[in-house]
């Protein structure tokens, strides 16, 4: 689908747009290989591979081998530029990347289908609800008569 | 291609048109229902997908315009600064609905008597509270009695769990001596009627595959069918046929899952298409006797389209709140601001609802209802990893006012699949509903922090969330006055004789709740008042 340069280019920018955190742990988008989602997105724009080639081609030949700061400047700059292609660039990268169920658990959240086993949540007992409600019941009525 | 003539036909297969014929079974009529959407089968549910978010942006969208199916019809916001959303299927708009269930109040039913605004409903609270009851054990209601916010009633199920999000806000709300109680909410706390309990799956928007969810295709649907009720998928109702000579509606014209136009007969039909679906079918409906649109000859039909316009804010606490475990809309609900106070430069009020956080992708493009994607780069990481996991929230849900210039009009261009004219939204934020929203968020801002949170985040902006026009009312609304209202006080048409309307479209003011509980309540009121005027029912 990409030849080498131009996916080494698009991983660099998506490690951009989503880093990956400073030990470590959590993979940017890049390395996470969220280029292969946006061959697969045509259900979420109109045009996600127009949008992405838009990108490749405003973005500086050198762009991987630039510094951090310069790479964000650069990245800047094609989105004051191609504001619609960018925009859309981005709504993809975060769709590719948080849609995977690898990266749900870095922030808390189940890497399995949400049904048919959810979450496990105990309901609170009737007097910890007593003991929180007490203040709202004990104010009394809450309501205007419409009579 | 005319099909058997039956005794009543109701168009829409969601919350009111399930409800409506419930209430008829016992006349032993013969019903038939037109559903322009599909049945869902289970495997049609994302949730049960490895990559079940994306599905909220694609087929399962909110938004009719997002999802583009085939049974779905555009909507026009253009001119609007809030779009309609809804759900074409069994179950209409509660298959996608977050099964939040609070009643209206008995206040809402008589603001213009109260507070000199809207109007008033020709039934109030006590009138509507045994139908409020039966369509709660019909549906499969939890919660906590003894709300001191209505009159006196009790939710059959014990509440779902409130959280850790939900308890930390509750502390919030006590420090400031406010109230809130632990939401109605039409999902299962435990197994009921053959239905399984809810798993905490935190994504209700995404239909509950679980059936835990109180979507009329797990609750009425099941019932109807079994007893007889025939329900025809797929089918499209392009136009209600009038009869020129006698004023009577005689039947519908509407686009079958074949292909074809069907002409479908009946001696009493309902519409229950909700707030811009039933205005919009009225207006196609053109005749001799009805050149501006069926029941509109005082052009009432598609004015005074009311939402609940609603904002948000977050606050930031030290601990991870947990916040996409557990129904995705309902914790816990305030209603502190909701009546009328002289010392507010406002009228009516608000209610402050404590939805829970969503899944990480959804947070990363803006928040559910919201389409506004959060920054990239260093920002990005910073927020997803140090704000996202600690975040809980309140949504300032505020009453709109009815206002004529607010409407539901045929778009002169667009049209569905079958060729139909799409609906076009024409809505401006009232001043009134504005000052509410700033005076909410302030509200929400000072209970977060009394509730610990470290941060607070606010738009500020002054906008209201776009794609959140899930409430749709007031387009239709009901009178005793036929020259301001274009259904009487039991939901018929007072042009029509046979013509009964059901959905939120019936409204005449809005409430700060969410509707779906007294759309179903007033629904079978209707069934009801049908049932007790058979006799002289087209009198």
């Amino acid at each position: 689908m990409w030849a080498d340069m131009q996916r080494s280019l698009l991983d660099a920018i998506l490690d951009e747009l989503i880093p990956p955190s400073e030990d470590g742990r959590i993979p940017g988008a890049g390395a996470l290989g969220v280029a292969e989602f946006f061959p697969t997105a045509e259900a979420y724009a109109p045009d996600p591979m127009g949008a992405v080639q838009t990108i490749l081609n405003a973005v500086s030949g050198e762009f991987v081998a630039l510094p951090r700061d310069e790479k964000v400047a650069e990245l800047k700059r094609v989105e004051a530029a191609c504001g619609q292609a960018f925009e859309t660039l981005i709504r993809l990268a975060y769709m590719g990347y948080y849609s995977r169920a690898d990266t749900r658990p870095y922030f808390g959240v189940g890497a399995h289908p949400i049904h048919p086993t959810g979450y496990p949540v105990e309901r609170e007992s009737a007097a910890l609800m007593d003991q929180l409600t007490a203040p709202v019941r004990a104010r009394g009525k809450a309501y205007r008569d419409a009579k | 291609m005319q099909n058997e003539p039956v005794d009543v036909l109701i168009i829409g297969a969601g919350a009111s048109g399930a409800a409506i014929a419930w209430s008829l079974l016992e006349t032993r009529m013969r019903i038939l229902c037109l559903e322009q959407g599909p049945r869902l089968e289970d495997r049609d549910f994302p949730s049960r997908d490895d990559d079940y978010e994306l599905a909220r942006y694609g087929k399962f969208s909110c938004d009719p315009n997002v999802r583009g199916l085939k049974q779905d019809y555009p909507i026009n916001a253009d001119d609007s600064c809030i779009t309609p959303v809804n759900f074409n299927a069994v179950g209409g708009s509660t298959i996608n609905f977050l099964g939040h269930w609070p009643r209206m109040k008995p206040s809402d039913f008589r603001t213009k008597s109260l507070d000199g605004v809207g109007a008033d409903w020709p039934v109030d609270y006590e009138t509507l509270a045994p139908f409020y009851d039966m369509n709660d054990r019909n549906t499969g209601v939890s919660g906590l009695g003894g709300n001191p916010a209505y009159p006196d009633y009790k939710p059959e199920l014990p509440p779902i769990p409130i959280g850790k999000l939900g308890q930390t806000l509750a502390k919030g709300f006590n420090a400031m001596g406010y109230h809130w109680w632990p939401s109605d909410v039409s999902i299962l706390s435990q197994d009921h009627d053959g239905r399984q309990a809810c798993v905490n799956a935190g994504t209700c928007d995404l239909g509950c595959a679980a059936g835990a969810k109180g979507g009329t295709n797990f609750t009425y649907w099941p019932m109807l069918e079994n007893a007889g009720v025939e329900l025809r998928t797929e089918a499209r109702v392009r136009e209600i046929l009038v009869d020129d000579s006698t004023g009577f509606a005689t039947g519908v014209l509407y686009h079958g899952s074949d292909g074809q136009v069907h002409e479908q007969r009946a001696e009493l039909v309902v519409v229950a298409c909700n707030g811009v679906g039933t205005p919009r079918l009225l207006l196609n409906s053109t005749s001799k006797a009805f050149p501006n649109g069926l029941a509109n000859r005082n052009g009432m039909v598609g004015k005074n389209l009311m939402f609940h316009p609603l904002t948000g804010v977050a606050g930031v606490f030290d601990e991870p709140m947990l916040g996409h475990e557990g129904p995705m809309a309902c914790s816990i609900l305030s209603q502190e601001f909701y009546e009328t106070d002289p010392n507010r430069d406002f009228v009516r009020g608000y209610g402050l609802h404590s939805g829970r956080s969503t899944t990480p992708m959804t947070y990363a493009l803006g928040g559910y209802g919201i389409d506004n994607p959060i920054p990239w780069g260093a920002e990005h990481r910073e927020i997803m990893d140090n704000v996202y996991p600690y975040l809980a929230g309140l949504t300032v849900v505020s009453e709109d006012l009815p206002e004529e210039h607010n409407c539901v009009t045929l778009d002169p261009d667009l049209t569905d699949s079958d060729g139909i004219a799409a609906p076009k939204i024409t809505y401006r934020l009232g001043e009134n509903t504005r000052k509410m929203l700033r005076h909410g968020e302030e509200q929400a801002k000072e209970i977060l922090l009394a509730a610990g949170a470290k941060k607070v985040l606010s738009k500020n902006d002054d906008k209201v969330w776009w794609r959140a026009g899930w409430h749709q009312m007031g387009t239709c609304r009901m009178g005793d006055d036929p020259e301001t209202s274009v259904v009487n006080g039991w939901g018929r048409s007072h042009d029509v004789k046979n013509l009964f309307i059901v959905d939120g479209s019936i409204f005449p003011t809005a409430g700060a709740v969410n509707p779906t509980s007294t759309i179903q309540a007033m629904a079978l009121y209707v069934g009801d008042s049908i049932k007790t005027n058979i006799e002289t029912l087209f009198d």
